[in-house]
């Protein structure tokens, strides 16, 4: 089919409209407006009951009209430019530092105040709106919640083409039917699937060019980042780590769909690091590898992160640091070899992933010039590393609440004892499972301010120890959190400004809800994110100082970009939420659910 | 056949023998001889805690879409015998998969989970 809107659909609908007035009589009393539908054919009453029927709803619409500018397809040059061509969005992270900064000075505390909605595009669906979009020729790529990736005119946001997911109904996941982007490369357009496939699309047309399946789903597993584009390879990774998997991240050709290479997370019995698992439980250690890493293009290296071991809560018989879980990787992109790994978390029994956004950058650390790693992990602590080596410079918390451990010299976690998991736990640890922040979302970095801004939850819990039963594809936890702060009402949020150099936090932002939006950070000195109420936030760079706020719909749980199209400069940013982690997380939860794509532009003076 | 259906002519053998031995005389199932025994509640507890009440069961009300299981309404039946048949078979068509032959205790485990919830429920007119 190749309308946007297929024909037989709405001759279907019209002849299934006058069918309806014509049975149910409402001609008899009222004067309603003759259907579309020729009415020389229409059928009888008795026959519309037997000939109609409901069409089959479509779940892909493509596109056949000349869209864009004809501009040639993405090409390695302009993925390394990132960011610094206002006019694309190429990458989750905006670029392959993944500072998601925005070149666009007029983006200033100024100006801000003074964008107006351009354009709102429905999701159509339930669950957390988390998307990062892609802009390209004029084109913007967004996906949504269970799977719909739509591509909208950046402009006037114009539906050129659309996908819908045709997902089972046993899929496996732990937090919900998100998805956060698109990867694109030449006129390639990848969504990876909850049912863990990667979709590979034409740009222009919608159609889809190859699918591939990642792992089998009812194994446990789940995709839900965006494509990591690098070198024409598609770099992936599974969710899982709270089903017993066996984590892995994968690189696919572009082209092909051809898997290149895939790097398991933990090692096999005689690797080195197995005997960081007892018992051989690397088997089902999950330690998944559920969010986007970064690229350092001179030095042609991948980064890419790990999440928890599991079970969860419930260690016994994982005894040992469980190799690589919670770590960060420095690998070969051509073949996934690593290179170097830092394990923020050895022995993880909080859940505290250690995979939120890795930000490369080059920085004064005390009077020595470094090629940094900078990391606001999901277990409370700011980290800086050597990116060239690994070596663990400085961690120190960025939360206002951190009590679970502190780090030592060497970057190893001292733990509070009180803080482990218990059959009848009484110790309020802080942070809680979902962190801090969290890789569900982003942060960004101002290059000029040498700030990181870093979305967070300030929540605390107790955690509560059982006995794990294992099956393949299931639940595999081994306690459960106990959900302190939010069953007492005094869980919050806040977007911390921390010195990338120090770790020092300039400023807090204070919300009453957490935190789960992402951020975005511009050249004219502002920080864009959302509130879980349902507002899209401005924020003064420099200050924290609140400047603008604009009701989007639900709690905002997406990742904001700026892009300039047509000589406007726009601002995108999702809203909507899933009630479910919502509440978990101690937000907002009388919002209806419903994803909403608000596009904001800024006037011309 | 899953491993639950594959177990479920065990599990009801398992019952009809301890009817037959004398155990179902005074109505008592074995969940009512285990939530006698403080350490078999306690280990019930743990099991639910580290299977059952994570991202599914909650032991809270709260709007998670898998049944909150200390009220006194039951989907599949609320007797003892029907709870353990659940959980031992597990229920087609949900996430909910059965753990006949998964427990590390065999039956007994089972049986101690639906002690700790009986003995954890909330006040039912007709809770038995």
């Amino acid at each position: 089919m190749k309308r946007l809107v297929p024909v037989s659909v709405l001759r279907a609908f019209a002849v299934l409209a006058f069918g309806a007035l014509a049975i149910t009589g409402c001609g008899k009393s009222q004067s309603p407006a003759p259907p579309a539908a020729p009415a020389a054919t229409a059928p009888v009453a008795t026959q519309a009951a037997e000939i109609v029927k409901l069409p089959e709803i479509p779940t892909h619409w493509t596109n056949d009209k000349p869209i864009g500018s004809g501009a040639p397809g993405v090409t390695d040059a302009q993925l390394l430019a990132g960011t610094s061509d206002p006019k694309q969005w190429l990458l989750y992270g905006g670029d392959y530092s993944n500072q998601r900064f925005s070149p666009i000075a007029s983006l200033t505390p100024a100006a801000v105040a003074g964008l107006q909605v351009a354009w709102i595009f429905p999701t159509g669906t339930l669950g957390q709106f988390e998307a990062s979009p892609v802009v390209y020729d004029g084109i913007m790529y967004v996906t949504s919640s269970y799977n719909r990736v739509f591509a909208l005119n950046a402009a006037t946001g114009d539906l050129y083409w659309r996908y819908d997911r045709k997902l089972p109904d046993d899929l496996r996941l732990c937090c919900g039917p998100v998805n956060r982007g698109v990867g694109i490369k030449g006129d390639t357009v990848m969504m990876a699937t909850l049912d863990s496939h990667l979709v590979a699309f034409d740009r222009l047309s919608g159609a889809i060019k190859w699918d591939v399946e990642i792992a089998n789903y009812k194994d446990g597993y789940s995709t839900t980042s965006a494509p990591f584009v690098v070198n024409n390879m598609a770099i992936i990774g599974v969710a899982g780590g709270e089903y017993g998997v066996v984590g892995f991240f994968d690189a696919y050709d572009v082209d092909t769909g051809k898997r290149v290479w895939r790097h398991y997370t933990m090692p096999k019995a005689g690797e080195p690091g197995a005997d960081t698992w007892a018992n051989n439980s690397y088997e089902a250690g999950g330690t998944p590898a559920w969010t986007s890493g970064a690229y350092d293009k001179d030095a042609n290296v991948l980064y890419w992160t790990t999440g928890n071991p599991g079970p969860d809560w419930n260690g016994d018989d994982r005894a040992g640091d469980n190799l690589y879980s919670d770590s960060v990787m420095a690998l070969d992109p051509a073949t996934g070899e690593m290179k170097w790994y830092f394990q923020f978390t050895p022995h993880d029994v909080w859940d505290y992933d250690g995979n939120t956004q890795v930000f490369l950058v080059d920085m004064d650390y005390h009077g020595k010039p470094v090629k940094a790693l900078v990391q606001a992990n999901r277990n409370g602590f700011y980290y800086i590393l050597d990116r060239t080596t690994g070596a663990f410079l400085q961690a120190s918390p960025y939360l206002e609440q951190v009590n679970w451990a502190t780090i030592d010299a060497k970057g190893r976690p001292v733990v509070n004892p009180k803080a482990s998991p218990a059959e009848e736990p009484d110790a309020r640890t802080c942070p809680g499972n979902m962190g801090g922040m969290n890789g569900a979302w982003t942060g960004a970095l101002n290059p000029k301010l040498k700030l990181v801004f870093i979305p967070a939850i300030e929540a605390c819990q107790q955690f509560a120890k059982g006995i794990p039963i294992r099956a393949t594809g299931q639940p595999y936890m081994g306690g459960m959190p106990v959900t302190q702060d939010v069953n007492e009402k005094t869980a919050y949020g806040d977007l911390n400004a921390i010195d990338v150099a120090t770790g020092e936090v300039r400023w807090r932002y204070k919300d009453v809800d957490p935190m789960g939006g992402g951020a975005l950070a511009t050249a004219g000195g502002v920080v864009i994110t959302g509130s879980q109420d349902g507002h899209a936030i401005a924020l003064d760079a420099a200050t924290g100082k609140l400047l603008w706020k604009f009701r989007v719909g639900g709690g905002v749980r997406s990742q904001p970009i700026a892009y300039q199209t047509g000589g406007d400069t726009y601002v995108a940013i999702g809203a909507g939420n899933w009630a479910t982690i919502a509440a978990f997380q101690g937000g907002t939860v009388n919002i209806p659910e419903g994803g909403t794509l608000v596009v904001f532009k800024l006037p011309h003076k | 056949m899953n491993a639950g259906a594959r177990n479920a002519p065990i599990a009801a053998a398992i019952v009809a023998l301890c009817c037959a031995l004398g155990a179902c005389s005074s109505g008592e199932s074995p969940a009512d001889r285990f939530a006698k025994d403080p350490d078999a509640v306690k280990r019930g507890k743990a099991i639910f805690t580290g299977t059952c009440g994570a991202y599914c069961h909650s032991n809270k009300k709260d709007n998670r879409d898998a049944p909150y299981l200390f009220d006194c309404e039951w989907l599949h039946g609320g007797s003892d015998e029907q709870i353990h048949a659940t959980i031992a078979n597990g229920v087609p068509g949900t996430r909910m998969i059965g753990f006949g032959g998964k427990m590390p205790q065999g039956d007994d485990d089972i049986w101690r989970v639906i002690a700790y919830l009986k003995t954890n429920r909330e006040t039912c007119a007709n809770a038995r």
